[in-house]
């Protein structure tokens, strides 16, 4: 148990997808002006990565390594989050519309989220089983939501604030997230 | 007729289809290309490592996981063993010599990808040395007889963790 | 003649990927730490752009509109898989260094984007000189945060072995900040608020 929550915290906090691992960058600079918005994209990015790694980790274990076709993965990877995203959206578009408008283009962009294909590869690379695999693409997306959340609370209030021409909109918000990921280097060593 | 009707229809599934399988193949042929050399580089790595810590090595043989050294007179150089654990950054992978089943040679980092600057101390002579000469049974976390690196402590006890589990993994076989 | 070289050239500046587009940013500061991985990411994304632009635009005749997106992600996520192989055979420590940034070039959105946006929508010639020049924009824009990271974080530049030069008091106490992720948003914040100072780049 205390492995699993190791595993949790190390990826939600230690090993931070956004602040750490430089990934899920795209939509935590694009996304994140709105609180409302940066919520509902982390919960669905969560549910991709659980997906995701759901869908992957038997394909790894029973079909590429058997075939010693472990090469392959970086395309078979890609073409499951694909797939999974595109049922994800059909399945939006027709249970509640108002959701799927209020996504729009980004829904379809959590394929390319480096974040969600990241996971995959951190639990082939560290060799997961698949409860493990399961409990770090919940870690993973916990923190990305996490530090999703946190950003769009912050530029909510940059937004109404005095900035020089040329820092508005993204260098202020890199400055931001340079400060953010100080904080976040404090959780190292806390496994 | 019929068949180019129903190429027609399906057009978008067979073109999806012929392209995966053209990429498939294309990657089989490079993996059967690469495969040799990938794996000539990984043994001559390995070899490189080894013939570093035991210059008198003639070959070796291994039981498992443990590595022993045989010099040019058939007589028993040393033992060698690889360990890893997770680091800052990257999973660090140690080989560690033994003179006797009980005292270590040498150590060296064979993989990681720590922290340019800071995590990447963990290769200096001043950490990796300390463990020379050393009583295998004293190399653990806290341990009297081991200094760890300031500003690089998650690095340097991976590397502590990976000798002593290993330790423990193979010894503990031994025994038993 | 003149379209080519309009073409390519607007990847340098006026489009440069990283720091006006904003695409790719995920993999490109992860490797911004030294200078051997800015340059060998950037030469893994030319050769990954440039086959998937070709390949793309000679093939559009041909794509069905459904199924575009997910053919040209089997396409990059090929040429990925082959540079991941071939730099794992012949230049595995800088395999090792890249790590997971290597298979996740195949969601760069830079090269998804330039295949959706420009490869299956021109001809051949004209998308290599889109490949090329959006290339050379994202190798010059990661080589210059890493050259800035890299010296001042550890107080040298080193290409491949080779220390190129040092620094006299970063030598000594160098600003490892920039070592960490942190000190990579600070780089590239800081370098786009300059960029867009001296007008180089538009503002938002």
């Amino acid at each position: 148990m205390t492995d699993l929550l190791a595993i949790f915290i190390g990826m939600a906090l230690i090993n931070n997808f956004v602040l750490v691992k430089f990934l899920g960058l795209c939509p935590f600079f694009g996304v994140s002006k709105k609180l409302t918005n940066a919520f509902s994209m982390s919960m669905a990015v969560t549910f991709v990565m659980l997906m995701a790694s759901a869908v992957t980790w038997p394909i790894t274990h029973y079909i590429l390594i058997p075939l010693d076709a472990e090469y392959l993965r970086t395309v078979v990877y890609i073409l499951v989050i694909a797939t999974l995203v595109q049922i994800i959206e059909l399945f939006i578009m027709r249970t509640n519309y108002s959701l799927y408008s209020a996504f729009g283009i980004y829904l379809a962009l959590i394929t390319t989220n480096c974040a969600v294909m990241g996971v995959t590869l951190v639990n082939t690379d560290e060799g997961f089983t698949f409860v493990e695999s399961m409990v770090s693409a919940l870690g993973a997306g916990a923190g990305f939501g996490l530090v999703l959340v946190l950003m769009s609370g912050i530029r909510e209030r940059l937004e109404i604030s005095q900035l020089p021409d040329s820092m508005k909109g993204l260098p202020v918000a890199f400055l931001v997230a340079a400060l953010m990921g100080l904080a976040f280097s404090g959780f190292a060593g806390m496994v | 007729m019929v068949l180019l009707k129903l190429i027609k229809r399906f057009y978008a599934i067979i073109f999806l289809t012929l392209v995966v399988a053209i990429s498939a193949t294309l990657l089989g042929l490079t993996h059967s290309l690469t495969a040799d050399q990938i794996l000539r580089q990984e043994h001559a790595r390995f070899m490189a490592y080894l013939e570093r810590m035991f210059p008198d090595m003639d070959y070796f043989e291994h039981e498992e996981e443990l590595y022993v050294i045989y010099n040019v007179d058939d007589e028993i150089e040393g033992y060698a063993f690889i360990g890893s654990a997770p680091g800052y950054s990257s999973t660090i992978r140690v080989m560690v010599g033994l003179e006797d089943k009980a005292t270590v040679k040498q150590v060296m980092i064979i993989a990681h990808t720590e922290t340019p600057g800071i995590g990447d101390r963990i290769e200096d002579e001043d950490f990796t040395g300390q463990f020379a000469g050393l009583p295998v049974d004293r190399i653990y976390l806290n341990s009297d007889d081991v200094d760890s690196i300031t500003g690089a402590t998650q690095s340097a006890n991976a590397v502590i963790r990976a000798i002593s589990e290993a330790v423990e993994e193979i010894f503990k076989e031994q025994s038993d | 003649m003149i379209k080519w070289i309009k073409e390519f050239s607007k990847g340098l500046v006026v489009s440069n990927p990283i720091f006006v587009l904003a695409l790719g940013l995920c993999p490109a500061l992860a490797v911004t730490n030294t200078l051997d991985n800015a340059i060998g990411m950037s030469g893994a994304v030319m050769f990954v752009l440039l086959c998937s632009n070709m390949l793309v635009a000679v093939i559009r005749p041909w794509v069905s509109g459904i199924v575009r997106i997910p053919t040209f992600i089997v396409i990059i996520a090929t040429f990925v898989t082959i540079v991941s192989l071939v730099f794992q055979a012949y230049i595995p420590a800088l395999y090792e260094s890249l790590g997971i940034y290597l298979p996740l070039i195949v969601v760069n959105c830079m090269i998804l984007g330039r295949a959706e946006a420009f490869a299956s929508r021109n001809k051949l010639s004209l998308s290599i000189a889109d490949a090329l020049g959006m290339s050379l924009g994202f190798m010059a824009a990661i080589v210059l945060i890493a050259v800035i990271r890299e010296t001042l974080g550890t107080g040298a530049l080193t290409f491949f072995g080779i220390t190129l030069f040092t620094l006299p008091v970063l030598d000594e106490q160098p600003v490892s900040l920039f070592l960490l992720p942190a000190g990579a948003f600070l780089a590239i914040g800081l370098l786009l608020a300059v960029f867009r100072k001296w007008g180089l780049i538009k503002n938002d």
